[in-house]
């Protein structure tokens, strides 16, 4: 335990010493400071062993409405008393004058024997000079007063009475020094803080954690020597699907997995001649007739290729690096690990060299940057990629492999018709799966949930 | 993906000498991805492109290939018979036009065999049948049928008794009233006449493709099977039929032919087609150096046939194999039979020098400013819904763009505003501290030859004294800092904001956003207990510069 004292806590022990029981009030005299400084002062004493708080409680009494009317005017039934001084009266005269505290007065009165009633006049039998109750009013009426101060019979008889008297329960604070705290000399550490304590949080302005990982993957393709293209969410089919020879009464094209616009087409989705050999490639390898209006209906894109393949049609490089990010779409129902909108990274590599031992370099490279080694490939499936590989990777934290990006090579039923005729090495995969392990989270939900408490508390650098 | 269960101890007996850590070791470099497995039983899933990976029978198949246990293509032996044959009547042809099948005979069916023959059928229709469409399946005990057959239409009041019934139905009920007529029953169309499969006594065979007659029913105590395969394309057709009589005569079963006429039908061939390859496109595309043998054998371990003539290598393959549509597809051959861990990923040196698109610069400068500016950058979908975007925040909702069909009713319409958001955001976050400040740049949606998407940013701000004051500033210096530029605000209404603390804003004689204190019936709404403020702007076109 640090022997740095607050301001606060040299003023309180200094003061206790000098007086050595006190309330918070009379501390708050001694030491000019505010309730709240005292009221943490003695917190962090009592948490020290410095300071002893003794919690007690009393009553304070004080009068209600008919109290403080009855302290004015007199007890109801000293003033019907005092209207009977001078002879008998009649009842209804009485009524008149005393108003709603004729009847009270009639039955006290009445009970003591200190009237009696003949037809309709009431005459005085007794008149006493104190009755019950009548000096601890008077008592009670000239400020506040602690219960103990008073004489109990007379009290009980004015609380028997609706709205006469106000109880207030008090709780009281006795703030004594502990035994080491007497003996402590406070006054050769002036000028030090505590700077062990615990100090109030604050929250950072920051970047939200799936932009940072998304920021990390845009640099290392960018270092990698990839340059970045950007593409519209909303597609046309032709490019989603057909120009990635993706026949149209493929599974992947039906509504359950691809979220059409409703109602919405393109009316120009490319040139002539891109359609006319893209339509014939189709019909061709996938024996159907080939419709251009489903072509033209647009879709929530399904995956970023369809802005790589759109890139490498209009451009038609020998050479060439560059990669694509954002939000791609997928009907499915929300849960734990799946999203209907996530983040996808793609890359691509043209040139006449590139081969599949150059993509799984690629990965390989890729993956040590974001600080995984453990990796193998396996062969998977990709209808617009020929061969096609899927990459696994090892998760130390739960122990196993898990999938992470599909790679291959465009099939010339892809490239050809486009007029594409290097070879195009691709790869590609969700972001959030990675900023899930980055960040340790089990439901993928969270990073869209805006959840102040996790934007709040994570750490940044993991 | 479709997915089976097979039984490691099956596959084993089918297979050969092999154990079950080499089978669970070697299927992933088949491309089939192990989902579970519990003790003697693995999940795979396989690629819709590898229908003859439906069944135990055609893993085994891949599997002995690349364990190097039997190498080489399937030869499908069909025994010439005169004894079967189908013909088809013109009325068809409207309906559904084709019809295949082949006899196989002497086959030990137990349970397994038939679940294994049912999930193959059910993935078959599923995948290359799509969904019944294109080509469907019936498999029959051949002991019950008579043959000749005849393939030709009948009225819907045609009676019999279907699979899994035991009372007569006319194809009526069975179209309206069973399942499978339910399901499938739309792809006849509106048709009065419907597609049936008679033997030579008139007794009903198959409804195709809805569901076969129950005398035909295939029980363990059957030995041969008809099988026949209806669609509306010839070659499609017998793509299933092919997988179908190989997985059947790997089962043990022998093969014989159908002859098949009438109304442009004719008997299948099943035949195995040839591919020339050349090694320099297999060893460019792949990275590898391998002669001329090396690609062979490793075509052969992929259950392909191959020699060498000239400088090209031509390649056998059969008929199931119809996912092979070029020497691009014989590379992956090569691949797999080589296999694929034995590849050394290599790194080619860039010539490229990358660079990121000006608008992510632009953006990330933007967030930046900000953050600099204590803001806390949120994310939300761009897929949101009508309360998000209109009911909640009292705007217009008559442009909508949705989607169709969607699973979640969180992601129905594209977001034309990304500020409704943020306020949504708030109303999830009233039990944390304050002052809550949070911005979104996102893209915005709006119909426009078809769709227009432009990138804004929006900002919030929500604490006990939030005034517009406070945004205004903020709006300013976060232009001023972010890209030099200059507003001005001028008196708005707008439904959203409160009446009398709203602005457009303005640059350059335009408007490109709104501020103002965000209307109380919106913080009501959301049974939020500060004031809010907030902008939004479009950054497109007037702000962000593409360069």
């Amino acid at each position: 335990m640090s022997q740095v004292f607050h301001d606060i806590e040299k003023k309180i022990i200094n003061s206790l010493k000098e007086n050595s029981i006190q309330s918070p009030e009379t501390l708050e005299k001694s030491t000019q400071l505010s309730p709240d400084q005292v009221r943490r002062g003695i917190e962090w004493l009592k948490l020290k062993d410095l300071a002893i708080v003794d919690e007690s409680k009393s009553s304070v009494i004080s009068l209600g409405k008919n109290g403080l009317d009855s302290f004015e005017k007199g007890l109801p039934e000293r003033r019907l008393l005092n209207l009977l001084k001078n002879g008998p009266r009649k009842l209804s005269d009485l009524q008149k004058e005393l108003g709603f505290v004729f009847g009270p007065a009639m039955g006290l009165c009445r009970k003591n024997n200190w009237i009696e009633t003949s037809s309709d006049e009431i005459i005085l039998k007794t008149n006493s000079s104190i009755l019950p109750g009548e000096e601890t009013l008077q008592q009670i009426g000239s400020g506040k007063l602690s219960k103990d101060k008073l004489d109990t019979t007379d009290l009980n008889e004015l609380l028997k009475r609706p709205d006469f008297i106000i109880e207030d329960v008090i709780k009281n604070k006795k703030i004594s020094l502990t035994s080491s705290a007497k003996s402590l000399d406070i006054s050769n550490t002036s000028g030090a803080i505590d700077v062990e304590a615990e100090v109030p949080e604050i929250f950072v302005a920051r970047t939200h954690p799936l932009k940072d990982t998304i920021d990390e993957i845009r640099e290392i393709f960018v270092t990698l020597g990839f340059s970045e293209i950007l593409g519209n969410m909303t597609q046309s089919s032709f490019w989603n699907f057909d120009a990635l020879f993706t026949p149209q009464d493929h599974p992947a094209r039906e509504l359950q997995d691809t979220f059409f616009l409703d109602g919405i087409s393109a009316k120009k989705i490319a040139t002539p001649e891109q359609i006319r050999k893209v339509s014939e490639s189709h019909k061709k390898n996938w024996r159907y007739q080939w419709d251009i209006n489903e072509a033209r209906k647009m879709v929530l894109r399904t995956h970023t290729t369809c802005v790589t393949i759109k890139h490498l049609a209009e451009n038609k490089p020998d050479e060439a690096r560059i990669f694509s990010l954002g939000r791609v779409f997928r009907n499915e129902k929300v849960s734990y690990k799946h999203l209907v909108e996530f983040n996808q990274i793609e890359g691509i590599v043209v040139g006449k060299d590139a081969n599949l031992r150059n993509l799984m370099g690629i990965q390989r490279e890729f993956y040590k940057r974001i600080g995984i080694t453990k990796i193998k490939f396996w062969p998977t499936f990709f209808p617009y990629t020929e061969p096609s590989l899927q990459t696994m990777v090892y998760n130390e934290k739960l122990g196993k492999w898990i999938e992470l990006f599909g790679m291959g090579i465009f099939r010339p039923e892809v490239t050809k018709p486009l007029g594409i005729t290097k070879p195009v090495l691709a790869w590609g995969g969700g972001i959030e799966r990675i900023a899930m392990l980055k960040y340790d989270l089990d439901d993928v939900r969270e990073f869209y949930n805006n959840n102040l408490g996790w934007l709040r508390s994570n750490t940044k650098c993991q | 993906m479709p997915v089976i269960e097979l039984s490691y101890s099956r596959l084993q007996k089918l297979i050969g000498k092999v154990s079950k850590k080499q089978i669970s070791d070697s299927l992933p470099f088949l491309g089939l991805d192990i989902e579970s497995e519990d003790k003697d039983l693995v999940r795979i899933e396989y690629s819709p492109n590898r229908p003859d990976y439906s069944t135990d029978y055609g893993v085994a198949l891949g599997l002995q290939g690349l364990l190097g246990i039997k190498t080489g293509s399937v030869k499908l032996n069909i025994k010439k018979s005169k004894n079967y044959s189908i013909s088809v009547k013109p009325t068809v042809s409207k309906i559904r036009p084709f019809v295949t099948g082949i006899i196989a005979k002497n086959g030990k069916i137990d349970d397994k065999t038939i679940k294994q023959l049912m999930t193959m059928q059910e993935d078959l229709h599923f995948g290359i049948g799509r969904k019944r469409k294109k080509s469907s399946i019936g498999i029959h005990d051949l002991d019950e049928i008579s043959f000749p057959l005849i393939y030709t239409t009948t009225s819907k009041n045609h009676k019999f008794i279907p699979l899994n019934s035991e009372k007569e139905l006319s194809i009526s009920e069975i179209i309206n009233d069973t399942e499978t007529g339910k399901d499938y029953g739309h792809l006849l169309g509106q048709s009065s006449q419907m597609p049936i499969i008679f033997d030579v006594n008139q007794k009903t065979v198959s409804f195709p493709p809805i569901i076969n007659a129950a005398v035909t029913t295939v029980t363990t105590k059957t030995k041969n099977l008809f099988v026949e395969v209806t669609g509306i394309n010839k070659d499609d057709a017998e793509d299933m039929l092919s997988v179908v009589a190989t997985i059947l005569q790997s089962a043990g079963f022998t093969l014989e032919n159908i002859q098949i006429s009438g109304a442009k039908n004719s008997s299948p061939k099943l035949q195995e087609k040839t591919m020339r390859v050349n090694p320099s496109l297999i060893n460019q595309t792949l990275g590898l150096n391998l002669n001329t043998s090396k690609i062979i054998a490793s075509l052969k371990k992929s259950r392909l046939n191959a020699i060498s003539k000239g400088k090209n290598i031509v390649c056998t393959i059969p008929a199931y194999r119809f996912d092979i549509f070029g020497p691009m597809d014989l590379v992956e051959e090569v691949a797999l039979g080589y296999g694929i861990q034995n590849f050394e990923p290599t790194m080619s040196p860039s010539q490229t020098i990358g660079h990121t698109n000006p608008i992510s610069l632009q953006l990330k400068s933007l967030n930046q400013t900000m953050i600099g500016l204590g803001f806390l950058e949120a994310l939300n979908s761009s897929l949101s819904s009508k309360r998000v975007l209109y009911d909640m925040t009292n705007r217009d909702s008559k442009k909508i763009i949705s989607v169709l069909d969607s699973k979640s009713q969180e992601h129905t319409i594209l977001r034309d505003s990304v500020l409704p958001g943020l306020i949504e955001n708030l109303s999830r976050n009233i039990h944390e501290s304050y002052p809550q400040k949070m911005f979104e740049t996102g893209s915005v949606f709006n119909l426009h030859d078809p769709i227009s998407e432009k990138i804004n940013l929006a900002v919030i701000s929500a604490h006990k004294d939030a005034n517009f004051t406070e945004i205004k500033s903020v709006l300013q210096t976060a232009l001023k800092i972010g890209f030099g530029i200059q507003i001005q605000t001028k008196t708005t209404v707008n439904s959203s904001f409160e009446d009398g603390h709203c602005a457009n804003i303005i640059f350059n004689g335009n408007v490109i956003g709104i501020i103002g204190e965000i209307n109380s019936k919106i913080i009501e709404n959301y049974k939020i207990r500060v004031p809010v403020v907030g902008f939004e702007i479009s950054l497109s076109e007037s702000i962000l510069k593409s360069l």
